[in-house]
């Protein structure tokens, strides 16, 4: 529940994840929401409910792009 | 750490999933050709829709009109969707009680963002319902005693043709004037304040100009003068900080599409104490303590809960993200052009709305050159009409300058590059505008427009 290499393969999990949104706003809304919530909670002395919170996000992420990616995308992509 | 970096990097220039859904784009591009679709033609992956061709989607900065569904909404949507079909209405078996619970779950948590209890939440079909319920239901049931009712030249249309109807009806509205900056003048509400008031309605934070109502101060004045206080937070919660009791409220309309939920939800709180009483717009079985009969739609009501859920938790964060991207936007769009006026008060505004007019520019024209760019002008609900919107004519903004206004609107999802973007084709278009605009010719020379003498033919 917090050691170094296993908050960095949470983080590089959910990054992973994320990647793979077709949407160009949720990719990088994923990015950079879990290093942000990664940076802000780094100090905190009692990281568990932090880290089961994160632990969460990740089923729901992992649930959600597989969930959008099953959809045809729009014909367009974005411009950006 | 460096080459976990370098690695990262590299793994992901060689990433799969981009490769994958471009494959996939070209099958659908086969097949859809092979249907001999005409209202869309492709070429070269750009679309031509109502004789303008833009190269891609554009980018999405219309968060006042509505909000794309948050992924995590969606997933406690889908969730209890799947399964929990009930009535939640039905006592008697497993099926409603399970879809009971969870509309109670999503009542405690949208009662939780407001700091209301859950008993004073009642769910409606989005906060257009929810403001005639408050608007006529109030002066409805009071309608012997109290037959006058305060409102601003500013609301929402819904709010506005509400007291219309209720003027029809015999009663009488006033419509109290804003100042420049868009902020009501309490002194004028004061004055207005009639024995035979029965209801203010005043909307925390205007979809079109992004201005915050001191509250606080008018929740006072209500109170002083015992009036029922019904405001319309459609744009405000999630967003700032709410709280009805320190605001004094008595009825305040909630949508669920502003706040990254589903469309066609809403809520409507109404005090319990001191009880503030209603009737009801929609009659039937007594549901929602019999002010909003029908079939709660619990998959909508659990994306609505859990909206807000998720509000109260990023509010924080989101604040500061959409601030710094304000500043962005208005910074980058001020260094390259001048001319550029802020419509409202900079100090008491919402960061996520920035409604910018460009003088020496016709309106239309910017419009359509701002094709990509998913911005508008006035809010929805009054671009059918060909006027300019009418909370930009309150302000007193003159009709030129009215015309020409823009409406970018920045939330959660909002990038850095998609402002930098923005700001660097507004800033072409206007320029592009302004060179073939002999007016700005003129008053490069220094000629005073307002006093030129036209000449009649």
């Amino acid at each position: 529940m917090g050691s170094r290499s296993e908050l960095l393969s949470l983080c590089r999990a959910l990054l992973r994840a994320g990647r793979q949104f077709p949407h160009y706003n949720l990719r990088e809304y994923t990015k950079r929401r879990t290093m942000d919530g990664f940076r802000m909670n780094k100090n905190l002395t009692d990281q568990s409910k932090a880290y089961a919170e994160a632990k969460a996000q990740l089923v729901v992420v992992e649930r959600s792009v597989k969930l959008y990616s099953l959809y045809p995308p729009p014909k367009t992509k974005n411009i950006m | 750490m460096a080459s976990k970096v370098i690695s990262s990097t590299i793994r992901r220039a060689l990433s799969k999933p981009h490769g994958a859904v471009s494959r996939r784009h070209h099958l659908s591009t086969v097949a859809a050709a092979a249907a001999a679709d005409t209202s869309t033609a492709y070429e070269d992956e750009s679309i031509l829709m109502k004789g303008v061709r833009i190269s891609g989607r554009p980018l999405y900065l219309d968060m006042q009109a509505t909000t794309p569904i948050d992924p995590r909404v969606f997933d406690a949507m889908n969730d209890s969707g799947i399964n929990e079909y009930g009535n939640p209405h039905s006592r008697t078996h497993l099926y409603g009680w399970e879809a009971e619970n969870a509309v109670e779950v999503a009542r405690i948590q949208v009662a939780k963002l407001i700091g209301a209890s859950p008993k004073e939440i009642i769910f409606m079909s989005g906060a257009t319902e929810a403001n005639n319920t408050a608007v006529k239901g109030v002066m409805h049931f009071y309608r012997d005693t109290k037959k006058h009712v305060i409102t601003t030249q500013t609301e929402h249309k819904c709010v506005l043709d509400s007291c219309r109807h209720l003027q029809q009806e015999g009663f009488e509205v006033t419509y109290l004037p804003v100042k420049t900056d868009g902020l009501v003048d309490l002194e004028m509400l004061r004055e207005a304040i009639r024995p035979d008031t029965g209801l203010v309605s005043i909307m925390a934070v205007n979809n079109e100009i992004g201005v915050i109502q001191p509250m606080e101060e008018i929740g006072m004045i209500c109170k002083e003068h015992n009036v029922p206080f019904h405001t319309d937070a459609a744009q405000a919660i999630g967003k700032i900080p709410v709280d009805v009791k320190k605001w004094n409220i008595a009825l305040m309309s909630m949508s669920g599409h502003k706040i990254y939920g589903p469309k066609g939800v809403g809520a409507l709180f109404v005090r319990r104490r001191p009880r503030i009483r209603l009737e009801p717009l929609m009659n039937g079985g007594g549901q929602e303590r019999g002010l909003r009969s029908g079939t709660a739609s619990t998959q909508q009501i659990l994306g609505f809960g859990a909206a807000c859920e998720l509000a109260m938790r990023e509010m924080e964060y989101d604040e500061k993200w959409i601030k710094g991207l304000q500043e962005r936007l208005l910074n980058g769009v001020r260094e390259k052009l001048d001319g550029v006026v802020v419509n409202g008060s900079m100090e008491s505004r919402y960061s996520g709305n920035l409604n910018l007019s460009f003088a020496y520019v016709e309106g239309e024209s910017l419009l359509m050159g701002l094709k990509e760019v998913a911005v508008s002008s006035g809010s929805a609900c009054t671009s059918a009409s060909l006027e300019p919107s009418y909370v930009l004519r309150a302000l007193g903004v003159d009709e030129d300058m009215a015309h020409t206004s823009i409406r970018f609107g920045i939330g959660r999802f909002t990038t850095k590059e998609e402002i930098d973007k923005a700001v660097e084709l507004t800033v072409r278009q206007v320029v592009k505008l302004r060179e073939m605009s002999p007016l700005y010719e003129m008053v490069k020379e220094g000629i005073d427009i307002k006093n030129i003498q036209w000449s009649q033919h």
